[in-house]
This record gives structure tokens, C-alpha cells and sequence, in this order.
């Protein structure tokens, strides 16, 4: 009898951090996780990252709050959240029950918010890892103020890094002219990962009414309509850095995801499809290993990074 | 609870048509059986690609289960490029639904009676909750219907209601058929004479354009009369994750944003932010 492999999916994240599989749900798509345990079990994810957090909890933007546009979708949700002690309470004991690795998602008005919300989780064993917003488009203070120069990325960077043993990632906005420099900002600032691409930023109008479809004027463009964007930035970016790299942007399927992997991602995230499928991220870990399956490919490691360049 | 079955599923259509100028009653087939609190909705999709990118929330208009056959299903007006696709869809086409989703209409009031009004598509929200109450001797109802024209009524072989005792009323904006006026007309009408200890055992089920339901709102806090109100947002996902479809609510003094999808779509209309 011949044994039969299975390949091994999973991922090296750094910060010491090895995760079952190379597929997360993206911050902002996923709930607190739980709200999709009527779907499949969460805990076969590589990582779902819950909603961002913040010290206190937000209200968020007035609505209209999101907009379909051609094949994508803006958002300007504005980071409504329940903040972290809510979600330290109320929250984690739920998502170990669930048997799910999960990471957090967080932000601040300024680098000491950042700070007490990283100190505040880093007491929480079960986290897998923090991610830092230093992108979001949506709110006025934080997230892309401190994430649109690489000195600006690098100081929030060196700040959170003091505040948590944690592995850190750090999420990376594609509205700036060089992600490269941003990105090994934030590496040597002490990040273990970098996670691109956030939204682009976008605006929908109505011609009759002759007003912006959204109450905050701009949102936040994702979907596939964002995908060739995204992958050329994870792309450029992999060149650029010596950290893991976790890329997200329009994905919706088992391929969308191996593209990501292809140009060097070590690990994807799926945001926007989970609105359209809430099952897709399941079904894109089983096409992940069916395809390495099929192409005798013993591990994601061994697929990750092998595009062949002209 | 209809709760415990919320799930993701995949369906076969067995009927889509057009009825009058702007209905489509669209049957599902699916491998399960649903069971719904009237109100709740399903999240909608069937066409291919990506584009439109998100499905569409449709109320829940009946659900059966025959001969080991389950089906679902809804009626939809065609109000944009994911409602046109769908309205072309045929028998044996494939569609995914997530559903049952939201929290329903609360119809368990004693000695109650319950006057549901529906402005345009909004009757296919509140037929389920007439089917109900039909089957509840106790409950008296009566049933107001609105459309800007006559043929924007629902046909009459759809009405609900069999044998109950309910009184059904039609308005229209034009005047060609029933009242004439809209339905905050005619339940201002309605209220006329009506002693305040009778009104305040009343609870209007309201389901309608945004101006309409916010007319109704104001005329039921004048006369004591408790209300709910199904409310319609733009959603992504239907189950709670987005945040993108809230509404605001009265939070004591405050005001606090809650999710269409997830702590509605019914409302007590005394708590929304008109």
C-alpha cells in the first residue's frame, strides 16, 4: 500500500508564529469570527483577524455606509467597534471555545492609543498576532495619517513593537506613491509581517441627485475590481522585503488566492467575498490543497514565490 | 428556532415570472426545508461573475415543504442591474441564498390587534405575518395595501388570509383603485372615531418607502399606537459582519447605529431615528 501525502499548508509567519494553513479572513469582513460558525468550522482557517479595536468603542460613520460599484464595493464604515475590553470579555473566550487562531486588528487616534491597545491584548494568550490599521481611509485621525510616509509608518511601528511580544503585522495602505519604502519602513521598525493591500480609496456619485452616494463623501474601493493592483503591490513588495508578507485584495477563489502566493505572499486574506459567499474561505483552503494535490506540489512553501518572470 | 438553521445554500429555481407591470414571484427549490419568523429576509444571488458583486436582500414570501420537496420564495420588483439579472433568470437556473436572516416581526402581543400596511413591494414582507395571524383566532387584523397606481397593487390571488376575520383596505396615490391618497392618508382615516383605549391595543406592522414609514411613525406616536417598522438598507452580507447597513436608534439620550440586517430589519418605530 502506497501512502497517500497530503501536502503541508502550512505557513512560517515569523515572530515564531506557524499557522495550519495559508488562508485568513481580512479585518473588517469577518466579524468577531464567530457570526460565521453557522457557516463551517472557524477553526479551519489559518487565521481569521477579527474587526479593528480600539481603546474605547466607535459609533462609526452616519450611514449610507457602502456603495456596489463595478465588480467592488466602497465602504466608509468608519471602524465602528465594540473596543478592545468588550472584546477581551465578551469575545475571546467564545473564539477559544471555537478551537479558531485569531489575530486582532487595531487602531488608534494617536501612536498611545495604538500602544494601549497592543499592551491590553498582549495579556491574552490565545491571540495569535496584532495587526496594526495604518491604513484605513475612512476615519480622519489614525490608520492612513500615520501610514502614508515611511517615517510616519516607522515611528507607529517602533512604538507598538515596545508595547507587545506579540507577533506584528502591519497593514499597509495602497494610496501611496512608493509601498516599497513603506513597507521596509515598517520592517525595520520592528514588524514581523506587513499585510497589503487595504482599500483604495474611491468615490461614488449620483448624477441625479447630483450628491456623493456615501455620507463620508469617500470610501473604500475593494472587491476584484482591486485584484491587479493588489497583486502588483504584494508583488513589488515581496522584491522589496526580507518578512513574511500576507496579501489581500479582490480575492474570491481558490486561484485568486495561489496568484497572491505565486508572487511571493506567504499567507492571503479574503475580505469582501465573505460578504458574497460567507463560505468561501473555507472552500478556498480546500481548493488550496486540492490544487497542490493535483500538481504533486509538496507544500505551499515549495509553490510560494515561483513566478516566472519573462 | 428558525435561527438554528441559518446557512448558505444552494437552490434551484422552479418558478420565475413577472406578474402585473413590476412583480416577480420567484420558487426555489432547495435540499432542506426553511422555516422563517414572518419578516426575516434571505440574501439573494444567481447571476454569474462578479459584477453586480453582492446578492440582494429579498423578504422571505413563503416557504413549503411537499412530497419531500422544499422550496422557498420570494417577490421582488425590478429596481436595478442585480434585480434585472435575476428577473431573467429561468427554471433550473442555480441560485445562493443565505437565510433565514434578521429578526422578524414580534406578533406574540395578547388581545391584540394588528393593522399591517404595505407601501409598494413592502406587502411581501408583511403577507407572512397575515398568514400568521389568520392562523391565531384570537388576533384581529386588518390589511392596507398602497401603490402609486392600481396595477402597482399586488395581484389579488396572492392576498393571504383565508378565513380570518381581517378587513383589507387599497389605496392608491392616483385614485384608480381604493382610497385615494397615500397609505398615511388612509390610516389617519382609519383612526378617525376610533376611542383611545381601542387604539392603544394596536400595533401597526409597516413595511414601505422610508417617507411613507416615517409618516406612519409620526401619526402612531400621536395616537398611541405601537408600531414596527421594517426598514431597508443597503447591505453586503445580510448576517452582521459588514456594518455597512445601520440605521440610527435611539440609545437613551444618545444615538447609537444598529444593523439593519442583524438587530432589524424590524424596528419598534418609538426607537428609530427618523
Amino acid at each position: 500500500m502506497t501512502a497517500i501525502s497530503l501536502p503541508d499548508l502550512s505557513v512560517n509567519l515569523g515572530g515564531g508564529l506557524s499557522i495550519k494553513n495559508p488562508v485568513m479572513t481580512a479585518s473588517g469582513t469577518f466579524g468577531y469570527g464567530l457570526e460565521f460558525s453557522p457557516f463551517y468550522d472557524i477553526s479551519r482557517l489559518g487565521c481569521l483577524i477579527v474587526k479593528g479595536l480600539s481603546r474605547e468603542p466607535v459609533l462609526g460613520n452616519p450611514p449610507q455606509r457602502i456603495v456596489e460599484t463595478a465588480s467592488g464595493m466602497l465602504n466608509a464604515i468608519g471602524l465602528q467597534n465594540i473596543g478592545v475590553e468588550r472584546f477581551v470579555r465578551d469575545v475571546v473566550p467564545r473564539l477559544e471555545d471555537a478551537g479558531a487562531t485569531f489575530a486582532a486588528n487595531i487602531y488608534g487616534k494617536t501612536p498611545e492609543d495604538y500602544e494601549a491597545v497592543a499592551a491590553r491584548l498582549s495579556e491574552v494568550d490565545a491571540l495569535a498576532a496584532i495587526e496594526v490599521n495604518a491604513s484605513c481611509p475612512n476615519v480622519k485621525e489614525g490608520g492612513i495619517a500615520f501610514g502614508s510616509s515611511p517615517e510616519g509608518i516607522a515611528r507607529l511601528t517602533e512604538r507598538v513593537r515596545r508595547a507587545t511580544r506579540k507577533p506584528l503585522w502591519v497593514k499597509l495602505s495602497p494610496n501611496v506613491t512608493d509601498v516599497g519604502a513603506i513597507a521596509k519602513a515598517a520592517e525595520e521598525a520592528g514588524a514581523d509581517a506587513v499585510t497589503l493591500i487595504n482599500t483604495l480609496v474611491g468615490l461614488a456619485v449620483d448624477h441625479r441627485s447630483r450628491r456623493p452616494k456615501l455620507a463620508n463623501v469617500t470610501g473604500g474601493l475593494s472587491g476584484p475590481a482591486i485584484k491587479p493592483v493588489a497583486l502588483r503591490m504584494v508583488w513589488e513588495v515581496c522584491r522589496k522585503v526580507k518578512i513574511p508578507v500576507i496579501g489581500i485584495g479582490g480575492i474570491q477563489s481558490a486561484e485568486d488566492a495561489l496568484e497572491f502566493l505565486l508572487v511571493g505572499a506567504s499567507a492571503v486574506q479574503i475580505g469582501t467575498a465573505n460578504f458574497r459567499n460567507p463560505r468561501v474561505a473555507a472552500e478556498v483552503v480546500e481548493g488550496i490543497e486540492a490544487f497542490l494535490r493535483t500538481e504533486k506540489i509538496a507544500s505551499v512553501a515549495e509553490y510560494r514565490g515561483t513566478l516566472r518572470l519573462p | 428556532m428558525p435561527s438554528s438553521q441559518l446557512g448558505f445554500r444552494k437552490g434551484t429555481i422552479v418558478r420565475n415570472e413577472g406578474h402585473g407591470s413590476i412583480f416577480y414571484r420567484m420558487e426555489v427549490d432547495l435540499p432542506e426545508p426553511v422555516r422563517f419568523v414572518p419578516g426575516q429576509f434571505a440574501m439573494v444571488s444567481g447571476w454569474p461573475g462578479s459584477d453586480p458583486l453582492l446578492p440582494r436582500p429579498f423578504a422571505i414570501f413563503r416557504s413549503g415543504s411537499n412530497a419531500g420537496r422544499h422550496s422557498v420564495e420570494f417577490v421582488y420588483k425590478v429596481v436595478g442591474r442585480g434585480t434585472a439579472l435575476l428577473s431573467g433568470l429561468h427554471d433550473g437556473d442555480p441560485v445562493s441564498l443565505t437565510l433565514p436572516l434578521g429578526r422578524g416581526f414580534d406578533l406574540s402581543g395578547e388581545g391584540r390587534t394588528y393593522w399591517l400596511v404595505g407601501g409598494g413591494v413592502g406587502f411581501s414582507t408583511l403577507f407572512p405575518a397575515v398568514d400568521a395571524l389568520a392562523h391565531r383566532k384570537a388576533a384581529g387584523f386588518e390589511l392596507f395595501l398602497g401603490g402609486r397606481t392600481r396595477d402597482q397593487l399586488p395581484p389579488r390571488e396572492w392576498t393571504p388570509g383565508g378565513q380570518a376575520p381581517g378587513r383589507f383596505h387599497l389605496c392608491t396615490d392616483d385614485g384608480t383603485a381604493g382610497f385615494h391618497g397615500t397609505l398615511v392618508d388612509a390610516l389617519r382615516e382609519r383612526m378617525k372615531g376610533v376611542p383611545a383605549a381601542d387604539l392603544a391595543r394596536i400595533t401597526i406592522l409597516a413595511c414601505g418607502p422610508h417617507p411613507m414609514l416615517k409618516g406612519l411613525a409620526g401619526l402612531a406616536a400621536g395616537a398611541g399606537v405601537a408600531m414596527q417598522a421594517s426598514l431597508e438598507n443597503h447591505m453586503a452580507c445580510g448576517f452582521g459582519v459588514c456594518w455597512g447597513c445601520v440605521t440610527a436608534i435611539r440609545d437613551g439620550e444618545a444615538t447609537a447605529y444598529r444593523r439593519v440586517c442583524k438587530e432589524g430589519p424590524v424596528f419598534d418605530a418609538k426607537e428609530v431615528v427618523w
